[in-house]
């Protein structure tokens, strides 16, 4: 550097301002000769002036990449590749745990909160390409609880403002499905319980659509609806074998964990496959309850949709076809059934008159009748009689007891073994 | 919070800017003269105040809706001036088929409707409707007021009671108060007209929930200061202040929640995984609302009745287009 000074053993211009750690130094950056030497340590007064700032304050943590961010950062990464998804959603998850720890709330909040919001960003990408991971696998691999991890998804989506698309149906069903331990023989799994996979999906997946358009699905979690319709999928391939086979049974030799709501939910699709049952002139001489009911699910999913709009009626305008006539069909039907009873069916073989399509809950009688509430006349104004106050207050005597009984209840806890 | 300036450019594409939704807000406004059942708020119109006094015992319902047809038709008019002739005609159509519906009220309709309508100016003033994310069009038959009204269940509210107070005291000399410091740091009161508990803290300030209606609210938050009173304490009643409304209503049919996260996705959130009801959170009035596939519909977020009307009345055609749609 001109006018900085010669190296006194090469003679070089070439002087450079380096420092040997916290002593500055001027080096030749020919021959490495120190020029000059800054001073090592500082005095006491020198650091009086040197002020300590924390690394909140300090633009440090806008610079770099913080520990904990590189920990979370990696976590996202490992939980990818862990459940094994496509190499460009691991780049978009990244993307939003960065973009979610620009925000001052999630910088600080605590290390679990962190660990769950992994899971929650992982989530987020798997539902934007319509991969089916449900929040359930998500906290079993977190070992977090699910109403922690709701309430951080809940806030995590309205903090950046993200468009959230449902969980696919259709694909939860054949990735839930393939996960059957089924298609191949082995010592926990006899022959006759070995099944197709192709054809097991194929019914499922029609067993699970006709439970959407019944009303099964709406508002409730769409597991335990699969596990049910895999379940009855399975059996009516082969119900010969296969009927003495329970729910529970059939879970634990597929190796799945059965779900508590999947026996509630098969009872209700066996209800509506019974119901549609009654339409099929052929199969309601046969009187089928819900175990004979199996074996005929395969043509009441052939017909499944003009079944379904014969045994149900619209159920959203209940109020005013209440009573109404079923539509001609349903009547010629009737007159046609009419005409082969005299070839000696027993009496009332008729189809059922349509039954309202509803969700199970409306279905149900009320629990309890809500009254109408009394118009209320309060003004918000009225006098407050002293009576009316004197009752929440204890008298005198009341208190002085109050106090005694505290007190000896003070005395027996604070001596535990009394003499 | 400003994220919209924080988003990363490859990723505005997935998220949705909440400043987008200020165009699309009053499109819920369009349904306002076709609602019926609201009752009116703490009364601003003077014209109707003699009628509603009458029939606020009888014919709540229909008294409601001019209520806050008129309310609104003030309110809008210093707002947008957009499609008058469209709306006027639709305001007019719509009163004119309501009018049926309402006893003594066709008379005050008719002369509003002369009032107003021939007005450019002044009418209540439709922002320009269709956005792409709702299926709700002008078109919509005007006959297609709900007729229900929201029940409310809950209100909390706030007063501060303007001193110190010692809560062992309270807790000691009351026979309604629980305390227990370790727990909660205030004071659990209980009274039995109307029904409702006051969380009492040291400060002097007081919470008041279970009441049905804001003036309930009022009486019982005024018996909780007077029970502190008796107790000692210069309790005043200062800055008593509705925080929370909340109301439930029932339209009696199944709704499909799936189709209603689809066509407004920006402001519903359905999680079944989470909760079986649907979160819809309604920008104007900002009102939170629980939809459930069985039709019943919980509205809260609410400061004044009226919010909480306004909010079903803008749902209601919302959830009507999901009826038929097995």
């Amino acid at each position: 550097m001109p006018g900085r000074g010669r190296c006194p053993d090469c003679g070089s211009t070439e002087l450079v301002e380096d420092s040997h750690y916290s002593q500055s130094q001027l080096v030749c950056s020919d021959c490495g000769c120190v020029v000059t030497e800054g001073v090592l340590t500082t005095t006491f007064s020198d650091e009086g002036n040197l002020r300590e700032v924390t690394y909140s304050r300090s633009t440090g943590e806008n610079e770099q990449i913080s520990r904990s961010q590189q920990r979370g950062l990696r976590r996202v990464r490992d939980l990818c590749r862990v459940l094994q998804l496509p190499p460009t959603f691991e780049d978009t998850a990244v993307a939003y745990y960065q973009q979610a720890y620009r925000h001052s709330g999630i910088r600080a909040a605590r290390l679990q909160k962190k660990e769950v919001l992994v899971g929650c960003c992982v989530l987020i990408t798997c539902r934007q390409h319509n991969w089916p991971l449900t929040m359930g696998a998500i906290c079993t691999l977190l070992y977090a609880d699910l109403d922690v991890f709701s309430s951080i998804y809940m806030q995590i989506v309205k903090l950046l403002g993200l468009d959230v698309p449902s969980l696919c149906l259709a694909e939860l069903v054949k990735t839930y499905c393939s996960s059957f331990k089924l298609f191949q023989a082995s010592p926990s799994v006899p022959a006759k319980y070995v099944e197709d996979k192709e054809k097991m999906l194929s019914r499922t997946l029609q067993l699970v659509e006709l439970a959407n358009e019944t009303w099964l699905v709406t508002g409730r979690h769409p597991l335990p609806v699969i596990t049910a319709a895999t379940f009855l999928a399975w059996q009516s391939l082969q119900p010969a074998d296969r009927l003495s086979c329970s729910l529970a049974r059939f879970c634990k030799l597929a190796n799945v964990d059965l779900p508590y709501p999947a026996s509630s939910r098969l009872q209700e699709l066996l209800a509506v496959l019974l119901r549609m049952a009654e339409q099929l002139a052929w199969l309601r001489v046969l009187r089928l309850d819900k175990q004979s009911v199996v074996k005929h699910i395969g043509d009441l999913l052939q017909h499944r949709h003009s079944l379904v709009r014969l045994a149900f009626r619209d159920g959203t305008a209940e109020v005013e076809t209440r009573g109404k006539e079923p539509p001609a069909w349903g009547q010629g039907q009737r007159e046609g059934e009419v005409g082969n009873n005299s070839l000696g069916l027993p009496q009332g073989k008729r189809p059922a008159s349509p039954a309202l399509l509803l969700p199970p809950c409306m279905l149900k009688p009320p629990k309890r009748i809500c009254p109408a509430p009394p118009v209320s006349t309060v003004t918000g104004d009225e006098n407050i009689s002293d009576s009316e106050i004197e009752q929440y207050l204890r008298t005198p005597q009341e208190v002085r007891d109050f106090q005694r009984a505290q007190a000896a209840r003070q005395a027996a806890t604070s001596v535990p073994n009394p003499p | 919070m400003d994220q919209n300036n924080s988003l990363p450019p490859y990723a505005q594409g997935l998220a949705s800017p909440q400043g987008a939704m200020t165009p699309g807000i009053p499109i819920f406004s369009p349904m306002m003269p076709y609602g019926t059942g609201l009752t009116p708020q703490p009364i601003q119109n003077t014209n109707s105040l003699s009628i509603l006094e009458e029939q606020q015992r009888q014919q709540q319902q229909q008294q409601q809706q001019q209520q806050q047809q008129q309310q609104q038709q003030q309110q809008q008019q210093q707002q947008q001036q957009q499609a008058v002739a469209a709306a006027a005609v639709q305001q007019s159509t719509s009163q004119q088929t309501t009018q049926g519906t309402s006893g003594q009220a066709p008379q005050l309709f008719h002369s509003q409707t002369l009032t107003t309508a021939p007005l450019p100016g002044t009418t209540p003033l439709y922002p320009s409707p269709v956005t792409p994310m709702t299926p709700i069009t002008p078109a919509t038959p005007a006959s297609e007021s709900s007729g229900i009204v929201p029940q409310l269940q809950n209100i909390v509210s706030t007063v501060n009671l303007g001193c110190k107070l010692d809560l062992k005291t309270i807790a000691l000399r009351a026979r309604n108060a629980e305390y227990n410091p370790k727990r909660f740091a205030a004071v659990i009161m209980r009274i039995r007209e109307p029904r409702t508990t006051a969380l009492i803290f040291s400060s002097g300030k007081m919470v008041c929930t279970g009441a049905k209606s804001e003036e309930q609210s009022r009486l019982a938050a005024r018996k909780y200061a007077r029970v502190v009173q008796k107790l000692g304490f210069p309790a005043k009643f200062l800055d008593f202040k509705i925080q929370n409304m909340v109301g439930s209503c029932d339209v009696k049919f199944p709704i499909r929640l799936e189709g209603l996260v689809l066509t407004h996705q920006q402001f519903s959130s359905y999680e079944p995984e989470l909760f079986p009801g649907l979160i819809y959170r309604m920008i104007k009035p900002r009102i939170v609302l629980l939809i459930f596939v069985s039709g019943k519909v919980v509205l809260t977020g609410a400061k004044v009745r009226a919010e909480i009307y306004e909010a079903f009345e803008n749902i209601y055609p919302i959830l009507k287009g999901f009826r038929k749609t097995t």
